[in-house]
C-alpha cells in the first residue's frame, strides 16, 4: 500500500457570504476542517476615494470620508476636519469641540454596538444581536436630530458644525445614557458569560502583542492584547485630555490575553467608558457659541503636508495630506485601521477550525468600505 | 385504529357491501393521509409558531400583515416556494438531488405511524414501537449525505459530514436513555409505556410530595436521563445550539444551499417534523403522554389553585423587575380556577386523559426547544461531539445502571 | 528625542545615505533618504534601543505633479519611548524601485501592495508584490498625476471623466 495522498483543500468564502462584514473574499487552505493558510483577497468595495479627493475641494471631501468607514462616520470625518484644522492652524470654538467629542464617542458606542452583536450573530446568537440594534437605533435617532440622517452624516465641516444641536438633544442623549448601563449589563448576562459563548471565544485566534504591533493592528483589537496604546491617551487631540475615563486593556479573564473573547470584551467594556465621557461632555457643554464661526471662507491650506492619527472605533485612522496651497489637496491618503487589522488574520487564524476562522475575523471587527476605500 | 376505521365504514348501509379487506385498505388510506396531513398542518402552525415567538424573544412583532396577526403568513410563504423555478445545479447528481430531501421527509413522516396520540388515537400499535421509532429516524442521516454530496458544492459537503457524524453520535446517548425507560416499564410499547404512567404516587418514590406517576418523577436518575435524551434529540435534529450542520453564519445552509423552492420547502417540513417527533417522544417517554397530570376532579382543582398561586408570585416578580404587569398567566390560571371549582362537569373533562394533554405537554417541549434556539450561540464540531461521546454517553450509562439499582431499592424488582 | 536629533544620529551612521531633513512644509518633519536604504535605516531605527521604532503607522506613495520624481513616505512611531520620525524617499519614475521594509514592519506587506498597485512603486525584497485593490490584470497605475486609462477592460468600456 502507497501512502494516502491526502491533499489540501482550497476553500473559498466568496465576496458573498453572510458572515464576512462586507464583501471580503478569504482563500482558504484546508486539511480537513484546520486551516493552514488564509490569503484575503480585497478590493471588490474599492471606489478610488484617493483620486476622488485629488479632485475634490476640501470641504466637499467631508461626506466621502463617512462612506468609508460607514459604520463610523462621525469618527471618519472628525480625523478628517482635524486633520486640515492643524494644517490650517484654526482654533475652534470651545462648544463645537465638546459636540464634536459627544458625537465621537457615541457613533464610537453605535459602531461597538454592532461589532459585538456582529460577533455574537458570527457564533450563532442571534437575540444579542437585536438587542445591540435595538440600543443603536436610540443613537441613531440622536445622530438624526442633530444631523438629519442616521448613517452617513456630512456633519462635522473643517472649522465647526454644519448645525448646531437643535433643543431637546441634550435632554434626549440624558435619557439614553441613563438607560444605557443597564443595557450593558443585559449583553454581559446573555453573551459575554454564556458558557458557549466562551468555548467559541475563548483562546481562539491568541494575538500576541509582538503580532498585534508589527501587523500594524490597532484599537480594541490591540488593547485585547494587553498593550496600553489609545492615541486619546498617547497623542490627546482635541479635548479629551480633560475626560476622565479608563482604557479597557485585555487581561485573559476568560482564557489566554489576546484572545477572541479579550477583543470582544474590550470592546464591551469601551461602550461604557465612552457612556462616560459623553456624561462628561453634556455636563461641561458650554451654553454659549457658534459652532460655525471659526468655519474658513475658503479652504486653503498653506503649502505642506501632515500626518495626522485619531482613534476610531476600529483603531488608528489617519489622515496623510499633501498640499500645494491650492484649495483641492494633491494627496489624500486614508490610513485605514481596519486595512491593517484584516492583514493579521493568517498570522492569528492558523491551525483553527474553519468555525474559529469566522470567530476570529468577527472579533477583529473590520469594515470592508474603509479597507477598500 | 385503522380497524375502527374500517369498522366504522363498514357500519354505514350503502357500503356494507364491501368485502372487509377493501375497507380495511380505504381506511389505511385514510388513516396514512391523515398522519400526512398533520405533519403538514403541524409545520405551518409551527413556522408561525416559531416566527412570533422569536420575535417577541427579540423585543419585535414578528409577522404581522398576512392575516390577523401574521397567521396567514406561512400559508403565503409556501405558496411563494411552490411558483419558484426548480433549479438543479449543471453538475449536480441528478438522482440524489431529486431523492434527497424526499428521503429525509418520508423517514420523519414515517415514524407518526407509531405515534399514540391519544389512548384510541393511534395508526399502528406495534409492541416494538420505540425501536421502529428510533431506528426508522435515523435514516434522516442518509438523506441529509445524499442531499450534501449531490449538490456538488464544497460548503454543501462540509454541512452534510458534520451532520452525518453529529446525528450518528448523538443516537447512542439517545438510545441508552431511552433503554433505561424500557427497563422499567418492560415493553418496548409506546401505547404501554403510557399506561404505565398512569396515577399519582410520591415524587422519586419516597418524598411525600403528590405528583403524577410520569417517569420523570420516578427517580433521579429518570429525571437525569429526561434531559440527557432532551439534550441528544435537540442535537439530532440539527437545532441551535447543534445546529452547525445548517450554520447560517458559515456555510450559508449547509447541506440545503443548492436547494430552492419546493426543494427548500421540503427540508423545512422534515426539520419541524423531527422537531414535533422528538418533542412527541419526550413527552410519551418522560411526561406521561396523553394522561392527565390530575388524577381526578378534586385534583384538577387543587392543582389550578396552586398553579395560580405560583402565577400570582410570577407577576409579582415580573412587576418588580420590568414595573409592568402581566397579565395573561394569572388571569388565565384564575378563570380556569374559577371554572374548576365552579363546574366540576368541567374539572372531570380537564382530569380525563387525551389528545388536548398531550398535545399540551408536546407544544410545552416545542416552545423550549425555539427557547434554545434564540438563547444559545452555536457549538462547534469538536465541541459537539465532545458533548456526545465525553459527557452524555457516560451520563447516559450511568443513568442505565442507576435506574436498575433504584428499582431493586424500590422493590419493583427483585433479583 | 526629537526628529532633529534623530536625524542627526542617521546622517552620522549612514553619511549620503541621509540626504536632506525637511522641517518646513510639513506638520511632521522628515528625513529625505535614499531608497536603496531604507530597509537598513528602518531596520537600525527599530533595534536601536535608543530608537526602538516598533510601529509604522503609515507608508504611502505619493506622486507630486505628474513629471517629477515618485515618493514614498513613512510615518514611524515608536511605542515604548512615544517618539515619532518621517523618512521620505524619491524614486525615478521611470524605473521606481524601493527597498522593502515588509519583512521588518508586516504590516508594510500590505501597505507596499497598495502602493506598487496605485503607483507602480517596485518594492525589492517584498514576499509577494502583487495588487491588492485593483484587479490582477488592470493596466496602469491610477494615482500617478499622468495617469490615462485604457479604452477597454476585459472588454467593457471604461467611461471617461468629463
Amino acid at each position: 500500500m502507497g501512502r494516502l495522498h491526502a491533499e489540501e483543500m482550497v476553500l473559498n468564502m466568496g465576496p458573498q457570504h453572510p458572515s464576512t462584514h462586507g464583501v471580503l473574499r478569504l482563500k482558504l487552505r484546508t486539511d480537513g476542517e484546520i486551516v493552514s493558510h488564509i490569503e484575503p483577497v480585497i478590493g471588490y468595495l474599492h471606489r478610488s476615494f484617493e483620486k476622488h479627493a485629488e479632485n475634490l475641494e476640501y470641504q466637499m471631501i467631508t461626506p466621502f470620508t463617512g462612506r468609508c468607514d460607514y459604520l463610523a462616520a462621525m469618527g471618519s470625518e472628525h480625523g478628517y476636519a482635524m486633520a486640515v484644522e492643524k494644517m490650517m492652524g484654526i482654533e475652534l470654538p470651545e462648544r463645537v469641540e465638546y459636540l464634536r467629542v459627544i458625537f465621537a464617542e457615541l457613533q464610537r458606542i453605535a459602531s461597538h454596538l454592532v461589532a459585538v452583536g456582529a460577533f455574537g450573530l458570527d457564533v450563532g446568537a442571534i437575540t444579542p444581536f437585536i438587542y445591540c440594534f435595538r440600543e443603536r437605533e436610540l443613537i441613531l435617532d440622536l445622530f438624526e436630530m442633530a444631523s438629519g440622517a442616521r448613517l452617513l452624516y456630512n456633519y462635522i465641516w473643517i472649522g465647526g458644525l454644519a448645525h448646531d444641536v437643535p433643543p431637546g438633544f441634550v435632554e434626549k442623549t440624558y435619557e439614553f445614557l441613563d438607560n444605557f448601563d443597564k443595557r450593558v449589563a443585559e449583553y454581559n448576562q446573555i453573551l459575554t458569560g454564556n458558557k458557549i459563548f466562551i468555548e467559541r471565544a475563548a483562546d481562539i485566534g491568541v494575538m500576541t502583542p509582538e503580532v498585534a504591533l508589527t501587523y500594524g493592528v490597532t484599537g480594541p483589537s490591540l488593547r485585547g492584547s494587553g498593550v496600553n496604546i489609545d492615541i486619546r491617551r498617547t497623542e490627546p487631540y482635541s479635548i479629551y485630555d480633560r475626560f476622565d475615563f479608563d482604557v479597557p486593556l485585555g487581561q485573559g479573564l476568560q482564557g489566554t490575553i489576546g484572545d477572541s473573547w479579550d477583543r470582544y470584551y474590550v470592546r464591551v467594556l469601551e461602550m461604557t467608558e465612552s457612556a462616560k465621557i459623553v456624561r462628561q461632555a453634556l455636563d461641561q457643554l458650554p451654553v454659549e457659541g457658534d459652532v460655525k464661526s471659526a468655519i474658513p471662507r475658503r479652504i486653503r491650506p498653506p503649502k505642506g503636508e501632515i500626518y495626522f492619527r485619531s482613534e476610531n472605533p476600529r483603531g488608528e485612522l489617519g489622515y496623510y495630506i499633501v498640499s500645494n496651497g491650492k484649495n483641492v489637496p494633491v494627496r489624500l491618503k486614508m490610513r485605514s485601521p481596519a486595512f491593517s487589522n484584516l492583514s493579521v488574520i493568517n498570522e492569528i487564524g492558523q491551525g483553527w477550525m474553519i468555525s474559529d476562522v469566522i470567530a476570529i475575523l468577527g472579533s477583529l471587527d473590520i469594515v470592508l468600505g474603509e479597507i477598500d476605500r | 385504529m385503522i380497524q375502527l376505521l374500517a369498522n366504522w365504514i363498514l357500519s354505514f348501509d350503502i357500503l356494507s357491501g364491501m368485502a372487509s379487506s377493501v375497507a380495511w385498505g380505504l381506511s389505511l388510506f385514510i388513516v396514512a393521509a391523515l398522519i400526512f396531513v398533520f405533519v403538514a398542518l403541524n409545520a405551518i402552525v409551527l413556522v408561525y409558531f416559531e416566527r412570533k415567538v422569536s420575535a417577541f424573544m427579540q423585543v419585535r412583532l414578528g409577522p404581522m400583515r398576512v392575516g390577523k396577526f401574521g397567521t396567514l403568513q406561512t400559508v403565503a410563504d409556501a405558496l411563494k416556494l411552490l411558483q419558484k423555478e426548480d433549479i438543479i445545479p449543471r453538475m449536480a447528481d441528478k438522482v440524489l438531488f431529486v431523492v434527497g430531501p424526499w428521503v429525509i421527509l418520508i423517514a420523519s413522516v414515517v415514524t407518526f405511524a407509531a405515534i399514540p396520540f391519544s389512548d384510541t388515537l393511534l395508526a399502528a400499535n406495534m409492541n416494538i414501537g420505540l425501536f421502529y421509532v428510533v431506528s426508522i429516524s435515523s435514516i434522516v442521516v442518509l438523506g441529509i449525505v445524499m442531499s450534501g454530496w449531490a449538490s456538488n458544492n464544497k460548503w454543501s459537503l462540509y454541512g452534510a459530514m458534520r451532520s452525518a457524524a453529529q446525528i450518528i453520535s448523538y443516537e447512542i446517548p439517545v438510545g441508552i436513555t431511552l433503554i433505561a425507560v424500557v427497563a422499567v416499564v418492560g415493553s418496548l410499547n409506546l401505547q404501554t409505556i403510557i399506561e404505565a404512567q398512569g396515577g399519582t404516587g410520591n415524587l422519586f418514590h419516597w418524598i411525600p410530595i403528590p405528583l403524577p406517576n410520569w417517569f420523570i418523577f420516578h427517580s433521579p436518575f429518570l429525571f437525569l436521563a429526561a434531559f440527557v435524551y432532551l439534550i441528544g434529540a435537540t442535537a439530532e435534529i440539527n437545532r441551535t445550539p447543534f445546529d452547525i450542520p445548517e450554520a447560517e453564519s458559515e456555510l450559508v445552509a449547509g447541506f440545503m444551499t443548492e436547494f430552492s423552492g419546493l426543494r427548500w420547502a421540503l427540508f423545512f417540513l422534515s426539520e419541524y417534523a423531527n422537531a414535533t417527533l422528538v418533542a412527541f417522544l419526550v413527552a410519551i417517554v418522560f411526561l406521561g403522554g396523553w394522561q392527565s397530570p390530575f388524577a381526578d376532579y378534586e385534583g384538577t382543582q387543587i392543582g389550578f389553585s396552586i398553579i395560580t398561586i405560583v402565577a400570582l408570585m410570577w407577576s409579582f416578580f415580573v412587576r418588580t423587575k420590568t414595573g409592568r404587569l402581566s397579565v395573561y398567566p394569572l388571569g388565565l390560571s384564575l378563570i380556569i380556577t374559577i371554572a374548576a371549582w365552579l363546574f366540576p362537569g368541567f374539572a372531570i373533562w380537564m382530569a380525563s386523559p387525551g389528545i388536548f394533554w398531550m398535545l399540551m405537554k408536546v407544544g410545552s417541549i416545542i416552545f423550549m426547544l425555539m427557547w434554545f434556539r434564540w438563547t444559545f450561540p452555536r457549538l462547534r464540531v469538536d465541541q459537539l461531539m465532545y458533548v456526545s461521546w465525553k459527557v452524555l454517553l457516560p451520563l447516559s450509562l450511568i443513568n442505565l445502571m442507576g435506574v436498575a439499582v433504584w428499582m431493586w431499592l424500590t422493590g419493583e424488582i427483585q433479583f | 528625542m526629537t526628529e532633529q536629533e534623530i536625524y542627526a544620529d542617521l546622517s552620522k551612521k549612514f553619511g549620503d545615505k541621509v540626504i536632506e531633513f525637511m522641517e518646513e512644509g510639513t506638520q511632521n518633519p522628515t528625513a529625505v533618504v535614499d531608497p536603496a536604504s531604507v530597509a537598513k535605516m528602518v531596520t537600525y531605527l527599530k533595534d536601536d534601543e535608543r530608537f526602538q521604532f516598533d510601529s509604522l503607522m503609515n507608508l504611502a506613495g505619493h506622486d507630486a505633479d505628474g513629471e517629477s520624481e515618485l515618493s514614498v513616505i513613512y510615518h514611524l512611531f515608536s511605542t515604548e519611548l512615544k517618539h515619532y520620525i518621517t523618512l521620505k524617499t524619491f524614486t525615478s519614475r521611470a524605473e521606481p524601485k524601493v527597498a522593502s521594509v515588509a519583512n521588518i514592519h508586516r504590516t508594510a506587506d500590505w501597505h507596499e501592495r497598495e502602493a506598487f498597485d496605485l503607483y507602480g512603486i517596485n518594492f525589492e525584497g517584498h514576499p509577494d508584490l502583487k495588487r491588492i485593490l485593483l484587479e490582477d490584470d488592470w493596466e496602469g497605475y491610477p494615482l500617478r498625476k499622468d495617469y490615462v486609462p485604457a479604452e477597454f477592460y476585459r472588454g467593457m468600456r471604461i467611461e471617461k471623466v468629463k
